[in-house]
C-alpha cells in the first residue's frame, strides 16, 4: 500500500515468510548467545521475587534511623544503607520487583492494546485504519508527559497510576509497527490465498498475521522494557512516581542522585542492576532477531 | 556598619564550621569584587512575576534579591538586632495604634529621584491597594506623612509585632514612584528602580539577574562588591558541582544532610540562626485525630533524638514549641509537654483506636521534610501507628489543605516573631486554611501576643500559647530549621560568615556588607 | 510486481501521467489534512487533561495567604468559571487570530515567553540531535563494515551505558567530570548565540550530550541491525558482492541509504518525547528553556503556558512526520509505484 508508514523494523519488503539464511556459525553458539543472557535476565527476575521469601533480608522501608547512611560492606549491609537507614539490598530486591512489574505491565499493555490497533487497522484499512492512525498520531504528538504529570497530580503517585502514564507511551509506538507489519504481510501471496479460500477475517488476523507480526513486535518490546524503567525514574525524579517509601530502580537513583557527589553508591549500585538488565534484554533481543529471520 | 569580627560561632548556631582560626587583618574586607550567588529554583531562584514589591507573588522567597535592589526601611542583623537602614528610626504611640517612621535624608533612588517620605508613603499606599495576596494585612486606617521625612501609619487596633513583621512584609521594600509611574507596572517588574546597594543590569525571570553597585547608594564605602549576579539552579547537587567548578562563590539555602556534611571539606557552611520549626500539624476537625487521646499518642511516639543526630547530623536544636534559638521569645522546652514514651504510647493508640486505621502523613517534596516524614513513620510503626507517605509538590499541598482532607502534615510554623509570616498564626489559627485547629482560647492568646507592645508581655502570651498547645496535643514540634548557606572561603559577610536569624526559613543576607577577603 | 511494472516498456510515460494526478500528490494531501486534524486532536486532548486537574486554578495562582473574596475575584478575571467549551473555544479562536494567550500566573504574553524561552530549547534539542544522528550514522557504518567484530562489541556496551543510564545522572556525572575535574565546559547557565557563538556552544555542550546519548544508543543499535541484515540478506547485495563491489562501496551507496529510510521514521517518532528529556535537563543546567517552566505550569495550572508549549511541540512534530512520510514515498520507487491509496 503506497500509504504504508516505513518503520526501522519493517519493511515492506523484509516481512518474508522466507526462512531465514543458514548461519555459518555452530548452533551452540547461537544457543549461548540467546540463553545466557535470557538465563541471567530470569535468575535476576526470579531473585527479585523470590529471594526475599526464601532467605531473610531486612526490609525495604522502615529502616532504623540508626543505621543511617552506612556504606557498603558493612556488617549487616552488603550495600549499605540509604539516609534514613533502609537497607539497599533489599530495597533492590523489592525494587527490581517493582520495575520488573512496571516495566512487564507497560510493555504488555502496549503490545496487547497497541498490537491489536495496529493491526485491525493494517489489515481492514478504510475508515478503521483512518481513524485508528490518527488516534495513535495523537498520541506521537500529544507530550505523554504532560499527561503523566497530570495523572500524578490529580491521582496522586503510585505504580498503577505511573503505568497507565507510561502506557501513552507504548501504546501508539506499538500500535504504528504492528500496523506497518501488517500492512506489508496484507499483500504477500500467502494471505490472498488464505482470503481466496474463504477463511474469515479475524481468523486470518489470528493464524497468518499474528504469527508473523509478534516476533517483529517482541524485538522492539524488548527494547523499550529498558527505556520504561528509565522513564519511571524520570517521573520519580520529578516526584510523580513510585511514592515514598517504596523503591524502585527509578525511584532509587532519582533520590541518590540529590547527594550523588556525597555518597554515589546510592546511584551506581541500582544503576549498575539497570545497565545489567537493559543488556541482557538487548542481547535476548538480538537473538530473537537472528533466529526469527526479521529485523 | 556591622564590625565584622572574626567569624567565630555565635553562641545560637550549633555546628557552623566557620573559616579557620585566620587572623582579623585576614579577614577584612576588601572592596571590588564580582560575587555570583546560586538560588534553588524551588523557592528563593523563582521570579516568574518580576520584582515589584507590590506585584512579586514570591517576595518572600526572593527576598535576597529585592533586598539587593532595594535595601530596607529596617534589618534584621546578627543576634536580632534591628538595623536601620532606609529609615533611621521608629516610634510606636497611641497605645501601639500609631507607627511613625523615620526617613533616612540624603538618599536618591538610582534614577537620580529623591527618596523621601513621599515615596515611602506613595509605595505604602499601592502595596496596600495591591491585588498580591503578599500585600501588608495591617489593619489601617490612615497612612500619612506629616513631614518631608516621616511617615505615620495608624491602624484600627494596636500591633506590638509591627516592627518586627515588617522585614518579612513587602513595605520594607521601596520602589522608585517615578520609575514606576514612566515605565508602566509591567515594564518596571522587569527593570526595577530602587535605592538599595546595587542596581539592575539584567534580569531574566527566574534564571539570572545581573546587578552592579549602585554609585549613589546612601552608605559611603558600601557596598564593598563591585558587581553581584543571582543564578537559579536546580538543586543542592548541581550548585555544589557549579561551586566546585568556580562558578559562583555563594550558595543560599543547602539542605542535603550528606551534602552540607561533604561541602563543609571544600567551602565555609554556616548553619543560621533557626527561627523556624518542624512541627506535625493535625487535623483535629476529622477522624482519627479529633481524638485528644489519638493526638497524644502521637506525641508520644515520636522520638526525635536519634532521628536528629543521625540524619541531620545534630545540625539542629530540637524544640517544643513554634520558637527557635534566633528568634524572639525562644522557649527551648515547654511545660506540660509530651515527650517520647513508647509504652504509654502503646496504650494510647489502644484506647482511642489508633491502631485500626492507617493514617495519611504528608508532607513538601524537599529532603529535610521527605527524610524526616519517613523516619517518623518507622518510630511510629513500632507502637502500632500504620501510616502512609505522600509527598507533594506545593501546589498540591495548598489543594490538600484547602479541601480539609487532610489529617497530619509535616509542615514548618514559626517565624523571627511568631506573629510574622508563615508564624503561629498560620498553622494554629482557626481563620487560616492551613491550621488543623479552631480553638477560641488559642486563637484570643495568638492575637494578644501580636496586638500587646511591650516584649516580655508578648513572649508571656506566646509561652502560654505554646502550653496551651502541648496541653491539647494539638501537634508535636520536632526541631529549629534553619538552611546551610555555603560559600567559599575568601568570603565574608552577615549570613554568609556569620549566622542571622531567619526571617522566614531564609535569613536576609546583607549584601551591603559582603565582601571578599584577600 | 511493484518492480516489474516500472521495467515495462512505456514506463516513462507512465511516470509523467501518475507524477501529476499521482498518489503522491494525492497522499500529501491527504496528510495535510490528516495532520492538522491530528493537530486539534493534541490542543484538544491537553485542554481536556489540563481542566481534569484537581484544585482551583485561582486558589493555585494566589498561593497560600488568598482569601475567598479574592479567589473568586480572580476567577472570574481569568474566566475560569466559564463552561470547558467556552474557555476552549475561546482560546482557539484566539490562535486563529495568532494570539496564544496570556499566562495566568503573570499576565505575559505567552508567545513573548515562548519567544525567550523557545529558542534555547530548539538549539539545545538540534544539537542533540546533530550530534547524536551523525555519531550514530558514522558509529553504525563502522560497525557494520565489521561485525561482531571488537569496535562492535564495544558499542554495543556503550549504547547500553547509554539506554540505561539516567539523564539527570549522566548530566551530573558529565559536570562534576568536565566542568569540575577539568574546565572545559561550564556548569550552568546560558550564553546567547547573538552574545558570543563559542560561549554559546560550550553551555550547550554538556546538556546536548546528557539528552544525545540515550538516542545515539538507539540509532546506533537499530542503524547497525538494519545494515548487518542488507547485507546479509538483499539480493541485490549479493549481486553487488558477487561483481566484484568494494565492502565499502557496497555499505555506503547501498545499505547506509537504505536504511535510512527507517532511522528518519525513527527519529520523527522520537520527537515528541524530546519535550519530557527538556524538562529534566534545562533546570539541571540554569537554561531558561520551555522545559524549565513546563512542570511548575502544569503545577500552577497556567493552562496557555502548557498550551502554548505543547502546540509548538505537536506542530514540530506532525510536521516531521509529515515530510518522512512524503519523503519516503516519493523517493522508495516501492512505494511510488505501489498499489493506490484507499
Amino acid at each position: 500500500m503506497a500509504a504504508s508508514l516505513p518503520d526501522l523494523l519493517v519493511t515492506a519488503e523484509t516481512a518474508r515468510t522466507r526462512p531465514p539464511r543458514a548461519r555459518a556459525t555452530a548452533g551452540w553458539a547461537r544457543a549461548l548467545r540467546l540463553w545466557v543472557p535470557a538465563g541471567f535476565l530470569i535468575l535476576l527476575a526470579a531473585a527479585c521475587f523470590l529471594w526475599p521469601q526464601i532467605y531473610p533480608v531486612p526490609k525495604p522501608v522502615g529502616g532504623s534511623v540508626l543505621n543511617a547512611g552506612l556504606p557498603p560492606l558493612s556488617p549487616g549491609h552488603i550495600f549499605g544503607t540509604d539516609p534514613v537507614g533502609n537497607d539497599v539490598f533489599s530495597r533492590i530486591l523489592y525494587g527490581g520487583q517493582v520495575s520488573f512489574e512496571v516495566g512487564f505491565a507497560v510493555t504488555a499493555i502496549g503490545l496487547l492494546v497497541g498490537g491489536l490497533l495496529g493491526m485491525t487497522a493494517g489489515y481492514w484499512g478504510g475508515a478503521a485504519d483512518a481513524v485508528i492512525s490518527r488516534v495513535l498520531d495523537v498520541l506521537i504528538a500529544f507530550p505523554a508527559l504532560v499527561l503523566a504529570l497530570a495523572i500524578a497530580e490529580g491521582l496522586g503517585p503510585s505504580e498503577i497510576h505511573v503505568i497507565w502514564a507510561l502506557c501513552v507511551f507504548s501504546i501508539p509506538a506499538t500500535g504504528r509497527i504492528a500496523r506497518s507489519a501488517t500492512l506489508a504481510l496484507r499483500e504477500q501471496t500467502f494471505m490472498l490465498a488464505a482470503r481466496l479460500s474463504g477463511t474469515r477475517g479475524p481468523r486470518i488476523l489470528l493464524r497468518h498475521v499474528l504469527p508473523n507480526v509478534v516476533p517483529q513486535l517482541m524485538t522492539f518490546a524488548l527494547l523499550g522494557f529498558g527505556v520504561v524503567i528509565i522513564l519511571e525514574g524520570a517521573l520519580s525524579y520529578l516526584g510523580l512516581g513510585i511514592p515514598l517509601p517504596e523503591a524502585s530502580w527509578g525511584s532509587m537513583i532519582a533520590q541518590g542522585q540529590q547527594a550523588l557527589t556525597a555518597s554515589p553508591d546510592l546511584v551506581l549500585i541500582p544503576s549498575a542492576f539497570l545497565f545489567a538488565t537493559v543488556m541482557s534484554l538487548n542481547l535476548v533481543g538480538d537473538a530473537l532477531r537472528e533466529r526469527w529471520g526479521v529485523r | 556598619m556591622l564590625a565584622l569580627t572574626a567569624a567565630a560561632c555565635s553562641s545560637t548556631s550549633s555546628s557552623s564550621t566557620s573559616s579557620s582560626s585566620s587572623t582579623q587583618a585576614s579577614t577584612a574586607p576588601h572592596a571590588g569584587g564580582s560575587l555570583t550567588v546560586f538560588e534553588w529554583n524551588g523557592y528563593s531562584g523563582d521570579w516568574p512575576a518580576g520584582l515589584d514589591p507590590a506585584t512579586n507573588i514570591n517576595g518572600a522567597a526572593t527576598q535576597s534579591q529585592m533586598n539587593a535592589i532595594y535595601g530596607e526601611l529596617f534589618e534584621l542583623g546578627p543576634k536580632g538586632a534591628i538595623i536601620p537602614d532606609l529609615a533611621t528610626g521608629y516610634s510606636i504611640t497611641n497605645g501601639g495604634k500609631t507607627i511613625t517612621l523615620d526617613i533616612r535624608q540624603g538618599v536618591t533612588f538610582t534614577d537620580g529621584t529623591a527618596f523621601n517620605g513621599a515615596a515611602v508613603l506613595w509605595n505604602i499606599q499601592r502595596d496596600l491597594k495591591s491585588t498580591c495576596t503578599c500585600k501588608p494585612t495591617w489593619m489601617v486606617t490612615s497612612v500619612t506623612s506629616p513631614s518631608p521625612y516621616t511617615v505615620q501609619i495608624n491602624l484600627s487596633a494596636p500591633d506590638g509585632a509591627f516592627i518586627d513583621q515588617i522585614f518579612d512584609s513587602i513595605a520594607d521594600w521601596i520602589a522608585s514612584p517615578t520609575a514606576v509611574q514612566k515605565m508602566g507596572e509591567k515594564a518596571f517588574a522587569v527593570n526595577p528602580v530602587g535605592a538599595g546597594p546595587f542596581e539592575v543590569v539584567s534580569d531574566t525571570l527566574s534564571s539570572v539577574l545581573v546587578l552592579k553597585k549602585n554609585p549613589t547608594y546612601w552608605q559611603k564605602g558600601r557596598p564593598y562588591l563591585d558587581n553581584l549576579t543571582f543564578k537559579t539552579v536546580g538543586g543542592d547537587e548541581a550548585a555544589y558541582e557549579a561551586m566546585l567548578a568556580g562558578e559562583g562563590q555563594v550558595y543560599e539555602g543547602m539542605s542535603t544532610p550528606s551534602l552540607i556534611k561533604q561541602a563543609a571539606s571544600h567551602f565555609n557552611v554556616v548553619n543560621e540562626s533557626p527561627s523556624t520549626v518542624y512541627d506535625l500539624q493535625l487535623n483535629t476537625l476529622t477522624p482519627p485525630f479529633n481524638n485528644a487521646k489519638a493526638r497524644q499518642a502521637i506525641y508520644a511516639a515520636t522520638n526525635i533524638q536519634p532521628i536528629l543526630s543521625h540524619i541531620f547530623a545534630n545540625a539542629y536544636p530540637t524544640a517544643q514549641g513554634f520558637t527557635g534559638p534566633g528568634g524572639i521569645c525562644n522557649e527551648p522546652t515547654v511545660p506540660g509537654y509530651q515527650g517520647y514514651d513508647p509504652t504509654l504510647a502503646k496504650t494510647l493508640v489502644q484506647q482511642s483506636g489508633l491502631g485500626s486505621v492507617t493514617i495519611k502523613l504528608g508532607t513538601i517534596q524537599n529532603p529535610v521534610a521527605e527524610e524526616t516524614t519517613e523516619a517518623l513513620q518507622t518510630e511510629w510503626a513500632s507502637v502500632g501507628i500504620k501510616s502512609t507517605i505522600a509527598n507533594y509538590p506545593l501546589a498540591t499541598l495548598i489543594a490538600q489543605f484547602v479541601s480539609g482532607k487532610w489529617q497530619s502534615m509535616v509542615q514548618t510554623a514559626g517565624a523571627w516573631d511568631p506573629a510574622a509570616g508563615v508564624g503561629v498564626g498560620f498553622r494554629f489559627e482557626s481563620t487560616s486554611p492551613f491550621s488543623g485547629v479552631h480553638n477560641t482560647t488559642l486563637n484570643n492568646l495568638l492575637n494578644q501576643a501580636q496586638a500587646v507592645t511591650g516584649l516580655s508581655q508578648r513572649c508571656a502570651l506566646y509561652n502560654q500559647a505554646a502550653a496551651y498547645i502541648a496541653q491539647n496535643y494539638f501537634g508535636p514540634f520536632y526541631f529549629a530549621y534553619a538552611p546551610a548557606n555555603v560559600a567559599v572561603k575568601n568570603v565574608v559577610g552577615p549570613g554568609i560568615t556569620e549566622p542571622l536569624p531567619t526571617v522566614v526559613v531564609q535569613p536576609a543576607i546583607l549584601w551591603e556588607d559582603v565582601a571578599y577577603t584577600s | 510486481m511493484a518492480v516489474a511494472e516500472g521495467l515495462r516498456p512505456g514506463a516513462r510515460t507512465e511516470f509523467a501521467r501518475r507524477a501529476l494526478g499521482s498518489p503522491t500528490f494525492r497522499l500529501a494531501g491527504r496528510r495535510v489534512l490528516a495532520a492538522i486534524a491530528v493537530l486539534w486532536g493534541v490542543t484538544f486532548l491537553t485542554y481536556v487533561v489540563m481542566n481534569l486537574l484537581p484544585g482551583d486554578t485561582a486558589q493555585l495562582l494566589l498561593g497560600a495567604n488568598a482569601t475567598p473574596a479574592e479567589i473568586h475575584q480572580l476567577s472570574i478575571e481569568l474566566h475560569l468559571n466559564e463552561p470547558f467549551w467556552v474557555r476552549y473555544g475561546n482560546w482557539l479562536g484566539g490562535v486563529f487570530h495568532g494570539s496564544l494567550g496570556a499566562s495566568l500566573q503573570n499576565g505575559e504574553n505567552v508567545t513573548t515567553i515562548l519567544g525567550a524561552r523557545l529558542p534555547v530549547t530548539a538549539e539545545l534539542l538540534l544539537y542533540a540531535f546533530v550530534v547524536s544522528l551523525v555519531l550514530a550514522v558514522g558509529l553504525a557504518v563502522l560497525v557494520a563494515r565489521w561485525p561482531n567484530g571488537i569496535m562492535d562489541r564495544l558499542s554495543l556496551v556503550v549504547s547500553m551505558l547509554g539506554l540505561s543510564v539516567a539523564p539527570y545522572v549522566l548530566a551530573l556525572v558529565l559536570v562534576y567530570l568536565f566542568a569540575v575535574k577539568v574546565q572545559w565546559f561550564p556548569a550552568l547557565g546560558y550564553t546567547s548565540l547573538s552574545t558570543n557563538p563559542v560561549e554559546n556552544i560550550k553551555s550547550l555542550t554538556l546538556p546536548a550530550i546528557s539528552i544525545g546519548l540515550p538516542l545515539f544508543a538507539v540509532y546506533t543499535r537499530l542503524l547497525r541491525a538494519d545494515i548487518v541484515e542488507q547485507l546479509q540478506r538483499e539480493d541485490y547485495i549479493v549481486t553487488a558482492r558477487a561483481k566484484g563491489m568494494r565492502p565499502w562501496r557496497i555499505v555506503l551507496r547501498h545499505a547506509l541509504p537504505n536504511s535510512m529510510f527507517g532511522l528518519i521514521t525513527l527519529v520523527a517518532l522520537n520527537l515528541g518525547t524530546l519535550i519530557g528529556a527538556a524538562v529534566i535537563i534545562e533546570p539541571i543546567f540554569s537554561l531558561p528553556g520551555v522545559g524549565d517552566i513546563l512542570v511548575q505550569s502544569i503545577s500552577d495550572h497556567d493552562v496557555p503556558v502548557v498550551e502554548g508549549i505543547v502546540v509548538v511541540f505537536a506542530v514540530v512534530v506532525v510536521v516531521a512526520n509529515l515530510l518522512a512520510d512524503i519523503l519516503y514515498a516519493v523517493l522508495d520507487p516501492r512505494i511510488r509505484y505501489g498499489r493506490v491509496a484507499s
